[in-house]
């Protein structure tokens, strides 16, 4: 699949909000700077798929996990890494299992909305039928009484 | 009359599981998040923006560029989205000490070179980035 060549960078604009949310008010980022903070990252992040991708061969596996991630950053010296993502990949699997529960409940809410709303239906041509068999017993009457 | 009609154009995002939580609240919730986040330019679905700010498709489309790698994880690509965010916040303040050394207060593309240069952890970018 052919990628072009934009897909392969960072969005300039969330790199930009990630640099200056590390740094102190007050500092500028040149143009430059920016652009090759953002080409460093596209760097790193292929090098840590390689470095991820060999853990996963040598374990014999076609999928790449988390666990190989962990053992990239280790062998890259971003030991520092390791907790915060840690945390952070447990607060990803909760809000995954939450994600998953709320479209689950949402089918069930959605089939039992239906089945409701076919029940009312079929509760309102009831009612419409008896009116009707009234209103003719009514008719019936008065021709009888004539 | 209800201001917000509350049609998710994204999946919900994640909160912890409070029962008595009616559903409307979480799609506000839901909406609130993806306004939040439209300052900053694309996005992709709301709930990642929770976690990680860079897209996690644009991160798997890297990844997969790596004629090696054949499949990853949902997990491992928000792994190293979230890598690269730290990255990103290391190299930014490592080479800000640089900066200050030469008593500016504007980042430059010297100060990452020094940066690169000086710091073991970013021995692999050495000869990476354009001139």
């Amino acid at each position: 699949m052919a990628e072009r060549p934009e897909d392969l960078n960072l969005p300039n604009a969330v790199i930009t909000r990630i640099i200056k949310e590390a740094l102190p008010d007050g500092v500028n980022v040149s143009k430059e700077a920016r652009r090759a903070i953002s080409q460093a990252a596209s760097v790193f992040v292929l090098y840590a798929t390689s470095c991820a991708n060999n853990f996963a061969m040598k374990a014999k596996r076609k999928t790449l996990n988390a666990t190989d991630v962990m053992s990239a950053m280790e062998e890259m010296e971003f030991e520092r890494f390791l907790q915060p993502l840690r945390e952070s990949l447990e607060a990803y699997k909760k809000g995954q299992k939450g994600k998953k529960e709320a479209s689950e409940q949402k089918r069930k809410d959605a089939k039992e909305k239906k089945n409701d709303k076919s029940r009312e239906e079929e509760e309102e041509e009831e009612e419409r039928m008896e009116e009707d068999q009234e209103a003719e017993n009514e008719v019936e009457e008065e021709e009888v009484e004539n | 009359m209800a201001e917000t009609v509350a049609v998710p154009v994204a999946p919900l995002a994640p909160t912890e599981s409070d029962p008595e939580r009616c559903e409307d609240e979480e799609e506000l919730r839901g909406n609130e998040a993806e306004e939040n986040n439209q300052q900053t330019g694309p996005v992709a679905a709301a709930p990642q923006n929770r976690l990680a700010k860079l897209p996690l498709s644009r991160i798997k489309t890297m990844m997969k560029a790596d004629p090696d790698v054949s499949l990853a994880s949902q997990e491992s690509v928000f792994i190293i989205a979230k890598a690269t965010e730290l990255f990103v916040e290391m190299i930014a303040k490592d080479a800000l000490v640089y900066a200050h050394q030469g008593k500016r207060k504007t980042l430059q593309r010297k100060d990452l070179d020094n940066a690169i240069e000086a710091i073991d952890e970013f021995a692999f970018l050495e000869g990476t980035l354009d001139a």
